[in-house]
């Protein structure tokens, strides 16, 4: 075999490639969990809201927390009027 | 088909689907650059699966009147891949399928041998020569458009793909001398 026909048949397969299957589904999965990670950040008030209202334990804290920043504005507002 | 332009400007608007068609009409060349200057099968489609996954993310960032989309991917790949090669210090040898219009298992042999000292040769050689080299032989890329993505000049890339050249041919110098 003459040197270039070495090289050129060194050279053949290095110029072909076989691709897996799913990869372009792969590269769009990462892309789209990307994406959605993106959109739905992890202080998320409609997030926040859907946790609350599916656990009964943070709906009574939150008006929990509620009565008793009412309480406080209340407590407040008295002490001002008083000293006037 | 539709235009890369007209694509990246979708995807650019919001339709992340139109990504797909990019990824689909260049995941084999990118593909086999990685494998050829990695020289490794198994770790090729990782790399390609991050370069497309940055070329996404940076898509605001690319400029057509600076470059093609394929001159701006290829550069990404490159740059994934000598990280990637730089990381794995021992270069593995291809296993190259045997051509079949050898009729002797001498010539079979010889040939494998050629193969595995131009593996060789190409694993060791400087990084700049072998991309240069590599995208020019393997990818069939015009000089232009290497330049681009090498960031030097014409000039220096031909030379650059010469002297990768002499160094297989005087590779294959020396075993056609030792058999004799």
């Amino acid at each position: 075999m003459k040197r270039q026909e070495v090289y050129n048949a060194w050279k053949e397969p290095k110029s072909k490639i076989e691709v897996g299957e799913n990869f372009t589904q792969q590269v769009m999965n990462q892309i789209c969990l990307y994406e959605q990670t993106k959109k739905h950040p992890l202080l998320n008030m409609q997030r926040f809201m859907d946790l609350v209202y599916a656990h009964p334990l943070a709906k009574a804290g939150i008006v929990t927390a509620g009565i008793i920043a009412g309480f406080i504005r209340m407590t407040l507002t008295v002490c001002v009027f008083l000293r006037t | 088909m539709i235009d890369e332009i007209s694509i990246i400007r979708l995807v650019l608007e919001g339709d992340i689907d139109s990504f797909r068609s990019l990824v689909q009409r260049y995941e084999k060349p990118v593909i086999r650059m990685i494998r050829n200057i990695i020289n490794d099968h198994h770790v090729c489609e990782d790399i390609a699966q991050d370069v497309f996954f940055t070329a996404y993310r940076k898509l605001e960032s690319y400029d057509p009147a600076r470059s093609s989309f394929s001159t701006w991917l290829f550069t990404i790949a490159r740059s994934k891949s000598i990280n990637a090669a730089k990381k794995k210090r021992t270069p593995s040898i291809t296993n190259l399928p045997e051509n079949p219009d050898l009729s002797t298992p001498g010539d079979t042999l010889a040939q494998k041998e050629f193969f595995d000292r131009l593996d060789k040769v190409l694993a060791t050689l400087p990084t700049k020569l072998k991309t240069a080299f590599i995208l020019a032989e393997f990818e069939k890329l015009p000089y232009e458009q290497i330049a681009q993505i090498e960031g030097a000049r014409t000039g220096t890339i031909k030379s650059r793909i010469n002297r990768a050249k002499n160094k297989l041919r005087s590779a294959l110098k020396g075993l056609e001398e030792n058999r004799i």
